[in-house]
């Protein structure tokens, strides 16, 4: 499939390409809960004192993949709710929490590529994996049909892969080349934009002798970093076998894991949005109290913080005290007050506008200082078809939006809502307001729980015949 | 502004919940957020909106006919000014009546047809007329689907469709000479009664008898016809700005055209059709091209969202279909005009078209991932 839809949401706050290093903290508050993980597992007690690296907790849901202390301090478990607390931080030498007979018991049990595994997943690399098709985590131990490996963050705003890739490339083809030797002959896909710019050729000339390393040009669209757009993109089938996915980070930390041995502990998060004085890169710890951030960068009294991007970050909550496991940018926007007067008529040269219903659309590429602001009421589908030309999965939403409607799941899961990638852009556009990505959302997750249902009624008749023969089978035999 | 929106919230008590205006919500809903912009925020991701809402969609479409309106003025005197008045008055009052009975927001769509509709009409046509015509269209063609972005018809066709089927003589009978004045009619009221109402055929009516008006007269307007449609440059201009905005799709409207012109050509240059007055192919197929309503409709009519198909494919056929059928009903039937029927037309086929079209790309959807 080639790629379709799209649309770059223009707005104040890009992050340039400085990465300020924050000032140790004195305090963490790991949350227990990120995008993907939920760390119920805890390993440590209160009280206890923990050197960075060791395991804090674990994930028993997504292959044990652990929460690692990013420094030294004490633990405290029941100061913040849903949060490890480690107290009177300290940055000693950081030590892998993997003891040396165990990991020749591993090696004498799974074998070298076993042993690289069990180290991307315990020293903190594996959670920069993404399974391309769920955007789950994937098994380590599973092997994927390829590996797709983006340096784009295309949605404003994120972490950006090349601010990270421009300081570490040799760190870069190194974490390639580690990652080569976990498959047999399986393709590395390495999405880039403008392929034919001087800093890929730099990349191209360091990954030469790589022959499994394929490029994929991919352009400066909103969401076509997208790994399960990237996928479709390949012609890649998920009934082949899982497709690994992984941004700049996860190859950086691949290489520290696999290479120097060393727990991946360190983020490299995006500041920008609207509401941000200084819009740049962070480099900083998860656990690192948010406040300090907020107190350092945010200059708007009433502003809303997202955890990730705007178009499918989630709001940071009171509750939330410290930078999560998965964090990869944090954007600011300014909560809308300002009612305005007569404001459809108004010529509109400083909005940015999908249609061309503005003055700006005269106007070259520019930013607009965006809030929250809905700008418009709910209304009726129009049947404008703006949803369906910037939907990258070529999915029609509008469709989908009317069938929902009508309450025809059937039809709704027949009109693929499953391969929606829930970039945002077909809400964004709508004309009428329609919350068409959270439908979608909650479409996909009703539909997948009644799979899931209907899977488990399954297992336990299945599970009921098996007894039934048995019973049957003992009774002959006692018979005979 | 900040006063007005003291005021707003002074008032706003007693059209909500237990007030004693509450009936009327609607009616201070619409007001209110057609003064000022919703105070709404986002809730959940995508957490910024564009800036585009329905009300800016649809003002596009007004300030798109901006010229026509002039010319409307121009040609036949401010009369046209009472159509709209009436036009609007009436249309907004089945609107608001309705969202009073469902309790639902007025919607902007009526805006478009209340101007579209003086429009399309005779420009002498009597004023009970307007009223009752335009009425008729949002009763039928709009309300009883249940408003806008439901509706299957565009309302103010099925205005004019109902106006032509049951006063078809009065429709006739109120075409107007345009002013040939330098000044125009700009402050000149001719109705029925004025003296220098005679009634004229327009270039459709003519061209029957064989009787070809200029085409470089049609292509500024200076000749009979509705009220808006008389003008090809004119309505191309506003029409180019709608394509521009994104607000009309261009597929629809090249369709249309397309193949209104090509259909017209085949059958000139097979003698189906044949005007001895002007020869050749190209001269005729362009001239009729000018004629009558087919660029307003296909610029204004055929481009509503909510009638025409949505997916493009079937908007490129829909356009064809309109176009042909046009062509059709101009030549071979006893109406001199087609535009109305063959878009009502199209109106119906559009569900039908994106049907087809939905159908195949969700078969090909199904072998994806
Ligand atoms: S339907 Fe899904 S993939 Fe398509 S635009 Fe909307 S959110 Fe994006
Ligand atoms: S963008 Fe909104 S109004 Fe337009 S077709 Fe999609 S759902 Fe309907």
């Amino acid at each position: 499939m080639r790629f379709r839809g799209g649309h770059n949401v223009l707005l104040k706050g890009r992050p340039d390409s400085a990465i300020k290093v924050m000032p140790e903290p004195k305090v963490l508050y790991m949350p227990l809960r990120s995008e993907r993980f939920t760390f119920s597992d805890i390993h440590v007690k209160d009280g206890q004192k923990v050197n960075g690296g060791d395991i804090l907790a674990k994930d028993p849901d997504n292959y044990s993949v652990p929460m690692l202390a990013p420094r030294a301090g004490t633990v405290r478990l029941e100061a913040v709710e849903n949060h490890i607390v480690i107290e009177d931080v300290a940055q000693r030498e950081e030590r892998a929490d993997i003891v040396e007979e165990e990991m020749l018991h591993i090696e004498k049990e799974m074998g070298a590529g076993g042993i690289k595994r069990y180290k991307l997943l315990s020293l903190g690399a594996w959670q920069f994996f993404y399974d391309a098709f769920t955007g789950e985590l994937p098994d380590p131990l599973g092997t994927p049909q390829a590996i797709i490996v983006s340096t784009l963050s295309l949605e404003p705003f994120l972490a950006r892969g090349d601010v990270q890739l421009h300081r570490r490339l040799l760190n870069f083809t190194r974490g390639l080349e580690q990652l080569q030797s976990l498959l047999e002959y399986q393709p590395i896909y390495l999405a880039m934009p403008n392929i034919t710019s001087e800093f890929a050729n730099l990349i191209r000339n360091q990954i030469r002798g790589y022959a499994w390393v394929k490029m994929l040009e991919i352009p400066l669209k909103y969401p076509y970093d997208n790994f399960a757009v990237l996928a479709r993109r390949l012609d890649l089938k998920a009934g082949k076998g899982p497709v690994w996915a992984v941004r700049t980070e996860g190859i950086l930390a691949a290489d520290r894991a696999l290479t120097e041995t060393k727990p991946c502990t360190v983020r490299i998060l995006s500041i920008g949005g609207t509401g941000v004085n200084f819009p740049s890169h962070l480099k900083a710890i998860p656990g690192y109290p948010l406040k300090r951030i907020r107190d350092q960068h945010v200059f708007e009294p009433a502003a809303r913080m997202l955890n990730g991007g705007i178009l499918t970050g989630s709001i940071l909550s009171e509750e939330a005290q410290g930078v999560d496991v998965e964090c990869r940018g944090i954007t600011v926007l300014p909560e809308h007050i300002d009612r305005e007067f007569l404001g459809f008529v108004r010529p509109g040269w400083d909005r940015d506008s999908y249609s061309g219903c503005f003055l700006s659309s005269l106007r070259k590429d520019f930013r607009e200082r965006m809030t929250t602001a809905l700008r418009g009421e709910g209304r009726p589908c129009v049947a404008c078809n703006y949803c369906d030309e910037v939907c990258p999965a070529g999915i029609m939403p509008y469709l989908i939006h009317k069938y929902l409607y009508a309450d025809l799941i059937e039809e709704v899961e027949q009109a693929r809502v499953d391969l929606c990638v829930e970039c945002g852009l077909c809400s964004y556009v709508c004309p009428s307001k329609i919350d068409l990505r959270t439908q979608f959302v909650e479409a996909k997750d009703l539909i997948a729980k009644e799979k899931e249902e209907i899977r488990q009624e399954q297992l336990r008749q299945e599970e009921a015949r098996k007894r039934e023969e048995e019973a049957r089978k003992q009774a002959e035999e006692n018979n005979e | 502004m900040k006063w007005l929106l003291k005021v707003i919230e002074k008032v706003r008590p007693n059209f909500e919940e237990g007030g004693k205006l509450k009936a009327f919500h609607p009616v201070f809903g619409a007001l209110e957020h057609f003064l000022f912009a919703p105070s709404a925020a986002t809730i959940g991701a995508p957490h910024i909106r564009d800036p585009l809402d329905l009300k800016r969609f649809m003002s596009m479409v007004i300030i798109s006919v901006v010229p026509c309106v002039f010319a409307a003025f121009y040609f036949f005197g401010l009369r046209f000014l009472a159509m709209i008045i009436v036009s609007y008055a009436a249309g907004l009052t089945v609107e608001a009546l309705f969202s009073i009975v469902r309790k639902e927001d007025i919607n902007e769509g009526f805006f478009v047809t209340g101007i579209l509709w003086p429009l399309i009409l005779p420009p002498t046509l009597p004023l009970w007329m307007v009223g009752l015509g335009v009425a008729f269209g949002v009763l039928i063609g709009k309300e009883l689907f249940g408003g806008t972005g439901r509706n299957v018809f565009n309302p103010a066709l099925v205005g004019r469709c109902f106006l032509a089927l049951a006063y078809p003589k009065q429709m006739a009978a109120s075409f107007l000479e345009p002013s040939h004045d330098v000044a125009g009619r700009l402050l000149s009221w001719v109705d029925g009664s004025t003296a220098d109402a005679i009634s004229s055929a327009t270039p459709l009516v003519l061209a029957g008898r064989d009787e070809m008006v200029a085409t470089s007269h049609m292509f500024l307007g200076s000749v009979s016809g509705s009220a808006g449609e008389t003008s090809a440059l004119l309505i191309i201009l506003g029409g180019g700005f709608l394509l521009l905005t994104r607000v009309a799709n261009w597929r629809t409207v090249a369709a249309t055209i397309a193949s209104f012109f090509a259909l017209t050509a085949a059958l000139i240059a097979s003698d189906k059709i044949v005007y001895n007055s002007m020869p050749g192919v190209f001269g005729p197929a362009i001239w009729h091209v000018f004629a009558g309503g087919l660029l307003f409709g296909a610029f204004f009519m055929a481009t509503d969202p909510v009638t025409s198909p949505t997916t493009n494919a079937a908007k490129w056929m829909y356009g064809i279909i309109i176009g042909a059928v046009t062509v059709l009903i101009r030549n071979f039937t006893g109406y001199t005009e087609g535009v109305t029927f063959a878009i009502l037309l199209g109106n119906i086929i559009a569900p039908i078209l994106d049907e087809i079209v939905i159908s195949v790309r969700i078969r090909r959807l199904r072998s994806e991932g």
